[in-house]
């Protein structure tokens, strides 16, 4: 019984540790008043959020995508369109965003996916891009003018606020369930699958999983996450344009999985909430004096991460001995043979 | 039909520089299959070195033209010695990628950074002369570029087939475990293609530099259209990329006068997206 007692602790105390985390977060705007330092929080959580939708796809499955702006611009359009032609209420409007981005990304990728490695890559660069020419030459779509959604009173119904706090908590919230979501895919058969395509597709073709059902499901997936952030960007800028979705915007929106470690699910959120507030402040200071100076940060610090840890901050972290004391000291984790005993209990139990 | 030549003339003058710029990106990625992100910028650094060399040193910029593709073959060396080669290692090719595309990143907001956004341009005693041929008229420097581009893909024909190292690159190319067991120093021969493909972009830029504005994010376009004649003209051939680079200017001009300005790019991306989706799968028939 005492393994058991050791393994029941540390579950607490990993508890605990998220539980004090996420308080950290959820007290953060009754402190902080500044609608500055508050954007900054909103700019990570949506960032973070395109970054996991990118590396479900680039880190997970190995398919290197340079047009998730195209597919957040995408959703954004969708919806912001539907709110102004037909006065559709806002949270219907992102499902129904979701909804397009998914479909066309499924149809547009399906003859796709018999391009590997950095064909893949540069199909998705052209079709972003011929998203974004379509909309500037539409004038369904507002051309180069961009689409505003209409100001008013602050309500929950139609999703708009002057103050930053609830965009605050709803970004969070979206940050979040996306996390656990790419999570569960993780660890499901799917996330499996996907990582045996990355490291060789052939194979996998021949341990019996269809690489291009996985791969679809994986874009499908990818491209709706990133509809809803453009729904959720939308909704807080309040006006699109197809800069969004300029080519820039793409390379942005992966730099937070590749410096906090592509292959992990929490490296995003990590790369997000170090890089963003860093780019943000160089921004808000230097831009006047030394204009690009934040995207000089952000190569850089690519640069170095890939050049000296190639796993990523998260990567670095995992194989430290910071790790090991935390592990061992503060959250008080039983050996691994201690875990797996305890697993098995919990099996032979289920059988009896 | 005096505007159709005129839009045919063009469409080759511009086109010659995408063959130029796909030829260097060609190299690259036949040789270490990797897709050199930053080709773009490497042009846009090759127009502020011509810039640079002109305004305070006053050399004309066809002179410098020599100057540059040396620096820019340093420059490329450099960065494949100290920053790619080590990567290659890790055969993640996630990693390789955004080197690259960080590469860009850091060349296009350094260029920022020094010389704001400013847009610069070069203008000659002669940049101002047009040529009347029949009912088409041209632009000096252009008709002059278009000649060194002819120059610089024959030179690097011929290299590539004749010489010990052209030939030791093509032999890298098509197997570089074959290659290293022959005796060919791998690392070596991967130095000299990213520093011969920079310097290929760097010539492009310090070509373009006469009737192209200079600006931190000029090479992006050129940059995705140099892996649009790699795609199109076939992986190592140089006589393809440079058809490919001629059938690429033909069509943004085609487009741009039978259907719409406004949608030569549309056209032009969806075009390769076809052709490359086509391609690939005979290939993948073919096996």
């Amino acid at each position: 019984m005492d393994s058991k007692r050791a393994v029941h602790i540390y579950h607490r105390n990993l508890a605990i540790a998220v539980g004090l985390i996420l308080l950290v977060f959820a007290l953060i705007p009754m402190a902080v008043k500044s609608p500055y330092l508050l954007n900054i929080f909103v700019l990570v959580f949506y960032m973070s959020t395109l970054s996991m939708a990118w590396n479900l796809l680039g880190g997970m499955t190995g398919q290197n995508s340079l047009g998730h702006a195209a597919y957040m611009g995408l959703g954004a359009y969708a919806c912001c369109l539907l709110v102004v032609k037909t006065g559709a209420n806002p949270w219907l409007a992102g499902i129904f965003g979701m909804v397009v981005v998914g479909l066309v990304a499924g149809i547009v990728f399906y003859p796709c996916f018999i391009l590997r490695g950095p064909y893949f890559t540069l199909v998705s660069i052209a079709f972003g891009e011929s998203i974004r020419q379509v909309i500037i030459n539409s004038a369904f779509f507002g051309r180069a003018s961009g689409v505003g959604l209409p100001f008013g009173s602050d309500s929950w119904v139609h999703f708009r606020f002057t103050s930053k706090v609830p965009y605050y908590y709803v970004g969070l919230l979206m940050m979040i369930g996306v996390y656990l979501v790419m999570k569960k895919i993780d660890r499901s058969k799917m996330g499996f699958a996907l990582k045996t395509i990355r490291e060789d597709e052939d194979a996998a073709a021949a341990i019996g999983i269809n690489p291009t059902r996985y791969k679809i499901m994986a874009v499908v997936i990818s491209a709706m996450v990133a509809g809803l952030v453009g729904f959720f960007y939308a909704s807080y800028i309040r006006y699109i344009d197809p800069e969004l979705m300029i080519q820039a915007k793409s390379t942005e929106s992966v730099l937070p999985a590749i410096v906090g470690g592509a292959a992990y699910v929490e490296g995003p959120i990590i790369g997000g909430l170090i890089m963003i507030p860093l780019s943000e402040y160089l921004r808000a200071n230097f831009s006047a004096i030394l204009p690009g100076i934040n995207m000089l940060m952000y190569a850089v610090a690519l640069l170095v991460v890939i050049r000296f840890r190639p796993a990523g901050i998260l990567g670095w972290y995992m194989n430290s001995r910071t790790k090991a004391f935390v592990d061992e000291k503060i959250l008080r984790k039983p050996p691994l043979g201690v875990l797996e005993e305890v697993e098995m209990m919990g099996y032979r139990k289920g059988e009896a | 039909m005096s505007m159709f030549l005129q839009a045919c003339v063009n469409g080759l003058l511009m086109g010659g520089f995408y063959s130029l710029m796909g030829m260097g990106q060609n190299i690259i990625f036949g040789v270490m299959k990797i897709v050199n992100f930053c080709h773009g910028e490497m042009l846009m650094v090759g127009m502020y070195l011509t810039f640079i060399l002109y305004t305070y040193l006053g050399i004309d910029p066809y002179l410098a033209v020599p100057i540059v593709a040396v620096t820019m073959f340093c420059l490329g060396s450099v960065i494949q010695h100290t920053l790619i080669t080590p990567s290659l290692g890790t055969k993640s090719f996630t990693n390789l990628l955004f080197l690259t595309v960080g590469l860009g990143l850091l060349l296009s907001n350094g260029a920022l950074v020094i010389f704001g956004s400013e847009y610069r341009s070069i203008r000659t005693a002669y940049s101002q002369t047009y040529i009347q041929l029949g009912p088409v008229t041209m632009a000096l420097p252009r008709l002059i570029s278009f000649g060194v581009l002819i120059v610089v893909t024959i030179a690097l024909f011929a290299f590539l087939k004749y010489t010990t190292i052209g030939k030791q690159i093509r032999a890298v190319s098509q197997n570089p475990v074959g290659a290293e067991v022959v005796g060919i120093d791998v690392k070596k021969i991967y130095i000299l293609t990213y520093g011969l493909g920079i310097a290929l972009a760097g010539t492009a830029g310090a070509l373009l530099t006469q009737f192209y504005t200079i600006f931190p994010t000029a090479g992006a376009s050129f940059g995705f259209r140099a892996l649009i004649v790699v795609v199109v003209g076939g992986l190592g051939s140089i006589p393809g990329a440079f058809m490919a680079g001629i059938f690429l200017g033909l069509l943004e001009t085609m487009s741009a006068l039978f259907i719409s300005p406004s949608y030569s790019d549309l056209i032009v991306f969806m075009t390769f997206i076809v052709i490359l989706v086509v391609r690939q799968t005979m290939i993948a028939r073919r096996k």
